[in-house]
């Protein structure tokens, strides 16, 4: 499907956008220490900005994690129902996921409106900006949902993609 | 009844396999808008329970490991470890311990351990003879080790679970002896073992060998002392060192191994950066879970249910083990830590247990679950890379849980095993 | 029987943790036990910055917090975060029990709380490994922790020493290897936090008076009748002399204790340190109503 195509190459950019996040990261935190133990002279920016980047990266991932089926779940009824109830049980977690991907948007639109005039201490940026993610972290997730739903519903292998080797939890 | 809704909704969809992050963020949506509360405080906690400083040592040193087995350090300090040991009696099983506990010291990871010592280790043993169950739960059990050595960015996620104040420095300097702990009841487990089988020695390969193995291995050795050096010297703290990790290995592999190419370098990042959105997404999740939790006051509850069934601290801390070791069979560290960290530890403090000792317990424990099917991330990676089944590498495993429990017990009986080293580096 | 769930940060004992619980009980027998205050203390309900969010929500009904959590988003508080706008602990009280403390708590309702009472948060003052601060010349290269504000970062650099951002989890070992050289905090969080075992010098500069105070969420006050608006304004009121005498047994003991921990605690001259602020004056005492708040502050007697 073309559209399947188009989501995937969105995940993709959104999952490079995220890596960048990560190597800006490295810089700023060597760049904290650099400047306190080298120059004496600490910039106050620094932790607030490495936080801030921090969650814009991960709520990137999270959504690209959707569409590449990488969050952590258990089985359990899976071990004492027969093959055939997965793709149900598959598809009520994908409407959960939908659900609450909704209510990130939702909720998520009110913080950013909330607080778009208050101000984060030390960056100056509006507070809105570390909620801002949320929002779009829940667009993304509420897309790569439904795609799985719909693939599902036409039959197609979504439920077979083998979990990234990349993963390494613990 | 909004007890019943907060679990039963989490238990419920758990269950029927929806990832982890989201059975926690709807249980607690479903939970507060029971209560007739304004739901956007469980979207408010999604993202405050990731924005915490000390949090960035996740990313990091998920990085700097990932780093390390793709650029070579890793197989630099196993064919280091093998020189030294290999010609005792099942040496190869030796030599997996000693490098994992060496390995331990640069990464927190148990995966990633698993995955590059036995990566390394397993194929060989089993070429020489080894049973290849032997291998993989060899691999597995000594790859705890690096949860318990520093650095370990669980002992970060206890910290900040119990509430931010419990000092990093003192968790990680509270691992070392439990974690040589277990190297030792590991390697006596794995010698019992190889002896009854029949193992094989290794030759020694003579002393200009084995230092040309310590030469080549001295770069990436070198990060242990560059952390604890740094740490402890004030150039960076604990949090920090993570990040300089991963310049250091960036460093090693690119310029002195010349052995990361720009490709695995993207793999790398990549790798790093989806192992840390499903980590932090659950945190995040959890926090929310954790605010119902705090509003409802399950802790208090709880606590007051197991002071009622015994106030005797020996007995609680069995029940929390046993407990938490039922828990770990079926779910995965992190996630574990971040849920119970905020229901036990207020439990225990009032029983006189101190927060650091509680936390190598906690660590110690769950990592054992990391072993234990049906959930057992450490135990499949080993298991993969010895090409066998679970069930396979189950049947041999039980000495070497008997080890890892003995541990257990030691550590939770004699607090000064955790307390001593840091009460002395305190001065 | 309303019970209303209220937020601190400090744990169970602190002054203002107790000075909260001892509202809710006058405010329990003002309206004979219609109306009761349960305390989650210990941050169990989020820092500062979040339980802020969640009293403007409604999620949460009363909060205690410390103004300098509110950053400058309610400029008439500001002013009082501003170092040595305070001349002594009894200039503090008269500003805050007159005229003035009543405007600033008015001038809460722009962000969606209804602030009831100040209570006292002490004087804050610098602390460090290395030797007793007399001068600001003494600060110069230091490395010092201070909150995420925009005030304090610039106070530190205006006396010339080294604002460093650490959580404050890390402060401890921070200052122990030395990665910092200090922090700034007021007597009972200097010992409760356990910095006084690494930092052994306070020096007793005072640079900070910063008030904390009580709010209700807006949402919960407008459901209340006006006959139960005005005990709910009493009770605060009557609890704010409780916290005084609480905080004052605080201060006492946690010097002693302090003390007892082998702190070395000096007298400062404040003049040169109050000689430097003019640049953070100037930053942030901008239009012509700050700067008339400032004078009638500076113009209280006391
Ligand atoms: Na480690
Ligand atoms: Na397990």
């Amino acid at each position: 499907m073309p559209i399947s195509r188009v989501l995937g190459q969105l995940s993709n950019a959104v999952l490079y956008l995220a890596g960048i996040g990560l190597v800006v990261m490295t810089g700023i935190v060597a760049y904290q220490v650099f400047m306190r133990f080298v120059i004496n002279a600490s910039p106050a920016w620094t932790e607030a900005g490495s936080i801030m980047l921090m969650t814009w990266f991960i709520f990137l991932g999270a959504a690209v994690g959707v569409r590449e089926n990488f969050h952590m779940g258990f089985d359990v009824l899976l071990y004492v129902l027969p093959p055939s109830a997965k793709p149900w049980l598959r598809a009520i977690s994908d409407l959960c996921v939908f659900g609450f991907a909704f209510g990130m948007v939702f909720f998520g639109g009110e913080l950013v409106i909330r607080y778009w005039s208050t101000r984060i201490p030390v960056l100056g940026l509006p507070t809105a900006f570390t909620y801002f993610p949320i929002v779009i972290s829940g667009v993304l997730m509420c897309l790569f949902s439904l795609e799985r739903l719909l693939m599902r519903a036409a039959g197609e292998p979504v439920d077979d993609v083998p979990t990234d080797p990349t993963i390494t939890e613990a | 009844m909004e007890y019943w809704i907060l679990f039963g909704v989490f238990t419920g969809l758990m269950v029927i396999g929806t990832p982890i992050a989201f059975c926690l963020g709807i249980a607690s949506f479903a939970t507060i808008v029971y209560l007739g509360r304004p739901a956007i405080v469980v979207f408010q906690q999604l993202n405050s329970g990731v924005s915490a400083f000390s949090l960035l040592a996740i990313p990091f040193f998920i990085f700097a490991g990932d780093l390390m087995m793709r650029g070579g350090i890793a197989a630099r300090i196993i064919s280091f470890a093998g020189s030294l040991i290999g010609h005792v009696r099942g040496g190869l099983g030796q030599v997996n311990i000693a490098a994992s506990t060496l390995f331990g010291g640069i990464s927190g990871s148990a995966v990633a351990e698993a995955a590059a010592v036995g990566g390394i280790m397993i194929p060989q043993m089993k070429a020489r003879g080894y049973g290849a169950d032997y291998a993989v739960n060899v691999t597995s059990m000594a790859a705890l080790i690096a949860l318990l050595l520093p650095p370990s960015h669980n002992m970060i996620i206890y910290s900040l679970s119990g509430g931010g104040n419990i000092s990093i420095a003192d968790l990680f300097t509270a691992g070392i002896i439990p974690g040589l702990l277990l190297a030792a009841a590991l390697s006596v487990t794995a010698y019992i073992v190889a002896v009854r089988r029949g193992y094989p020695t290794e030759p020694f390969p003579g002393f200009r060998k084995a230092g040309y193995f310590f030469l080549v291995s001295i770069p990436g050795l070198m990060l242990i002392v560059i952390i604890f050096g740094g740490v402890r010297s004030g150039i960076f703290t604990a949090t920090e060192s993570s990040c300089i990790a991963v310049l250091y290995a960036l460093l090693v592999t690119l310029l002195v191994y010349r052995s990361l190419g720009w490709d695995e370098f993207i793999h790398s990042v990549l790798g790093a950066v989806r192992t840390t959105a499903m980590v932090l997404f659950i945190i995040g999740a959890a926090a929310s879970f954790g605010w119902i939790m705090a509003y409802l006051k399950v802790a208090t509850i709880l606590t007051a249910g197991m002071a009622a069934i015994s106030s005797d601290p020996l007995l609680v801390l069995l029940m929390i083990n046993v407990v938490l070791l039922l828990l770990g069979t079926f779910m995965d560290m992190g996630p574990l830590i971040i849920i119970t960290t905020p229901i036990f530890l207020p439990m225990v403090k009032t029983f006189g247990v101190d927060p650091v000792h509680f936390g190598v317990i906690m660590i110690l424990n769950l990592g054992i679950g990391l072993n234990t099917p049906p959930l057992g991330p450490v135990q499949f990676v080993a298991a993969a890379v010895g090409k066998i089944t679970v069930m396979e590498a189950m049947k041999s495993i039980w000495p070497f849980y008997g080890a890892g429990l003995v541990v257990l017990g030691l550590v939770t009986y004699i607090p000064a095993l955790s307390l001593w080293l840091p009460a002395l580096f305190r001065g | 029987q309303t019970v209303l769930r209220s937020s601190d940060t400090h744990p169970d004992g602190y002054p203002t943790v107790e000075a909260v619980k001892a509202f809710g009980a006058l405010l329990s027998t003002k309206t004979d036990g219609r109306y009761s205050v349960e305390v989650f203390h210990s941050a169990q309900l989020g820092e500062e910055k979040d339980t802020i969010e969640q009293t403007q929500f409604g999620v949460l009904d009363l909060n205690r917090i410390s103004i300098g959590a509110f950053g400058t988003q309610v400029p008439e508080a500001t002013v009082t975060q501003l170092p040595y706008i305070f001349r002594s602990a009894d200039h503090f009280h008269s500003v805050l029990d007159g005229p003035i403390g009543e405007e600033i708590l008015a001038a809460f309702d722009k962000v969606d709380v209804v602030a009831l009472a100040f209570y006292d948060g002490g004087a804050r003052s610098f602390y460090n490994s290395g030797k007793p601060i007399n001068s600001p010349a003494d600060l110069a290269g230091m490395k010092l922790r201070v909150m995420q504000s925009d005030i304090f970062v610039d106070m530190v650099a205006a006396l010339g020493g080294n604002a460093t951002p650490m959580p404050y989890g890390e402060v401890y070992s921070g200052i122990q290897t030395g990665v910092i050289d200090g922090a700034e905090n007021n007597y009972p969080s200097y010992d409760t936090a356990g910095h006084a075992e690494v930092a052994k010098f306070y020096s007793l500069d005072e640079h900070l008076m910063v008030p904390e105070v009580l709010v209700i969420s807006k949402v919960v006050w407008d459901g209340l009748t006006p006959e139960d608006q005005v005990l709910f304004r009493e009770a605060a009121k009557e609890s704010v002399a409780k916290q005084r005498e609480f905080w004052a047994a605080k201060e006492v003991q946690s010097k002693a204790a302090v003390e007892a921990l082998g702190a070395t605690i000096n007298e400062v001259d404040k003049k040169p340190f109050i000689d430097a602020m003019g640049p953070v004056y100037e930053k942030y005492v901008t239009d012509p109503a700050l700067k008339d708040l400032v004078a009638r502050i500076q113009a209280t007697e006391g």
